[in-house]
């Protein structure tokens, strides 16, 4: 697949100078800008530390920021709870550890937000939350609980729990870095396909091959700062900055 | 053996297995020998005393103020009412959990430990009133009641699962509903004669106390373990002292400061009597308790199941109820009925503060004249009665364990 531009430059997510500092004051982001258009797919690369997993879980406020401005379809980040759970609503999250709820069926995994926080009729969540793991080709193991799954199927479950909401604009922390080699394909398929269906998507990732393949546009971060940020075939082949030449140059 | 050691020879029989558990050496024999020597003389010795030594008229005279105390005779239908009561409804939940399909496998409506359960209910039932000597009348109330937990226990397992789903998820109300109305027919209103607190004694007011604490202490436990966990300074600190504070201090002195404390910061009229200021003091001493056995629970959850609610747009309430706490609760649940075990036997404390439970009950019995010498056969009645308790609260967490745990049930099953 090639990368796609979007037909239109209407921006979802706007991030202006976000800086953090940990408690420890460790600096964790350094003023980091970036904006991301509906239906684009954003992957962000780096080396360990650089601060990308902390930038993206300032998307939908894990962590928060102390400098600058996110905006997200037109609502902004602050203080107030109720303005960061109408944004957590729109906006999904698949994480490393798929987090998924190990008391809950597979089917009550998907189920339980939508019915909870958006109020719809639970029969009709149901239908729809079999039609998603169809999708990500677990039907068959909808009434199972999530610790009789392989880790990749899991993964699966995750991103389907997250699409049962709708969301604008999905987030991937290290969707397969905490999968066994052989399980890495098959989520990776389903986030392909979900880009191709024109989700917008930001994703954290150090798989090349998606990047390559699926990115609209590709950014490295290093020491909580964005290096650069270009379409995927010019990351990968014409970087310009010489931190883009040494990291392609480390992962090999 | 060789045959023990091939995977395809027959399986060893019972006795042959027991015999190579118990005298697999020399050495395990002599041990095995010892252990058994001595269970037997302990046992022969304990039962020659049960059996001819012991006089039992202490128990016999004193049944009625073992069980309810001083309690009026002509309102003690009410507590003969509740104890029907409380029969069904054990009768009903049991059916019911063995009916429904999650739990057992169709065709195990009496697994084993039902039928042993069963057959030590029939016995007691037969054998205690007779042994009491208590008269017929009473002898026949016994039975019914006995005969109404099995009778239920019988037809919910059989026709349970037609049940509508509606109904059987009521069941579990059923039993905060009824801990209303025992209060009611225990301590009178509604158009029933009062019946005042220092009338109640023995085991009466042992579980009134023990289940007032034990229900109440598990609530404010939640807050105060939630409370230490919060980012409310002010929150986390009260927890902090409290639970230190409650946990620093022995129950018997917090018993005494309750009877004289509870007196001046509450109003006159509004200060309960003292046997509600122990019971307020026990929930209080074993709140705190609580909260650090939930806290553990908490902690146990990974940080990564509340984000994930979140990022979901759950709110924290939301997050707590649906995500962290049925898995916390399943953590901790060991540790706070063990809390709930602890706090009925330290009800016992209550004597000491001048109320007639259980102990205090069997004190003033012993005191009395007529029963002198007679102390080593009341303490093994209190004994085998608290122990019964317990064991009751204990095989209830182990359902309770069983069905927070869909999960690892369904993998059990596989």
């Amino acid at each position: 697949m090639a990368s796609r531009n979007p037909v239109v430059m209407d921006p979802i997510l706007e991030a202006r100078g976000v800086q953090k500092w940990y408690p420890n004051g460790y600096h964790a982001l350094r003023g980091v800008d970036l904006t991301v258009h509906r239906g684009e797919v954003v992957v962000i690369m780096g080396p360990s530390g650089s601060g990308k997993s902390t930038f993206i879980r300032t998307f939908n406020a894990l962590e928060d920021f102390q400098q600058g401005s996110i905006t997200i379809d037109g609502l902004s980040i602050n203080e107030d709870t109720r303005n960061i759970e109408a944004i957590r609503r729109e906006v999904g999250m698949v994480f490393q550890q798929f987090n998924l709820f190990p008391h809950l069926s597979v089917l009550d995994n998907l189920t339980l937000a939508p019915v909870l926080v958006r109020k719809r009729a639970k029969p009709q969540v149901e239908r729809e939350a079999l039609e998603l793991l169809e999708r990500v080709g677990i039907g068959e193991q909808a009434h199972k609980f999530p610790g009789q799954l392989s880790g990749g199927q899991q993964q699966r479950v995750a991103i389907a729990r997250s699409l049962c909401m709708e969301p604008r604009l999905m987030l991937f922390d290290e969707p397969t870095s905490a999968l066994d080699p052989e399980m890495v394909q098959e989520v990776l398929e389903v986030m392909q396909e979900l880009a191709a269906d024109g989700m917008t998507m930001v994703v954290v990732t150090h798989e090349v091959r998606f990047a390559r393949n699926v990115a609209s546009r590709v950014v490295l971060m290093a020491e909580g700062e964005v290096v650069e940020i270009a379409p995927p075939e010019q990351f990968f082949t014409a970087p310009t900055h010489p931190r883009t030449q040494q990291f392609l140059q480390q992962i090999g | 053996m060789p045959a023990l050691l091939s995977p395809l020879g027959p399986a060893p029989s019972r006795w042959k297995r027991l015999r190579s558990e118990l005298f697999g050496s020399r050495v395990d024999g002599l041990i095995s020998i010892a252990l058994g020597a001595a269970l037997v003389a302990i046992a022969f010795g304990l039962l020659k005393w049960t059996l001819f030594q012991a006089q039992w008229a202490v128990i016999q005279a004193n049944s009625t103020l073992f069980a309810v105390g001083r309690y009026p005779i002509e309102q003690q239908w009410r507590l003969w009412l509740l104890t029907a009561l409380l029969a069904a409804a054990t009768g009903l939940s049991w059916g019911l959990l063995r009916a429904l399909p999650r739990d057992q496998p169709s065709g195990q409506r009496w697994p084993f430990n039902d039928r042993l359960a069963a057959g030590v209910l029939v016995a007691l039932a037969l054998a205690v009133p007779l042994w009491l000597q208590l008269s017929l009348a009473i002898q026949l109330r016994w039975w019914g009641i006995t005969a109404l937990v099995l009778v239920l226990r019988w037809a919910l397992a059989r026709w349970g699962s037609d049940v509508p789903r509606g109904i059987q998820r009521l069941v579990p109300l059923l039993w905060p509903g009824l801990y209303l109305v025992g209060m009611v027919l225990i301590s009178g209103g509604l158009g029933l004669i009062q019946v005042a607190p220092s009338q109640w004694g023995g085991l009466l007011l042992t579980l009134v106390a023990s289940s007032f604490a034990i229900l109440l202490c598990f609530p404010l436990g939640l807050v105060l373990a939630l409370g230490r966990r919060s980012e409310l300074p002010l929150l986390r600190w009260g927890s902090v002292v409290y639970i230190e504070f409650i946990r620093g201090a022995p129950l018997i002195t917090l018993l005494f400061l309750g009877q004289n404390i509870l007196g001046f910061l509450l109003p006159g009229g509004l200060a309960p009597d003292r046997v509600w200021r122990a019971a307020w003091v026990l929930t209080f001493f074993a709140a705190a308790y609580v909260a650090e056995a939930l806290r553990s629970g908490l902690a146990a959850v990974p940080r990564g199941q509340l984000e994930a609610a979140q990022s979901l747009g759950m709110t924290m309430p939301q997050s707590l109820v649906q995500v962290v706490l049925p898995q916390a609760l399943r953590v901790a649940l060991p540790a706070v009925v063990g809390q709930f075990i602890t706090l009925l036997q330290d009800t016992t404390l209550l004597s000491l503060i001048g109320l007639l439970d259980l102990l205090g009950t069997a004190r003033a019995v012993m005191a009395n004249p007529a029963f002198l010498g007679k102390s080593a056969e009341v303490y093994l009645v209190l004994a085998v009665l608290f122990w019964c308790c317990c064991a009751a609260l204990g095989l209830g967490s182990r359902a309770l364990e069983t069905r927070l745990n869909p999960s690892d049930q369904a993998r059990y099953q596989r």
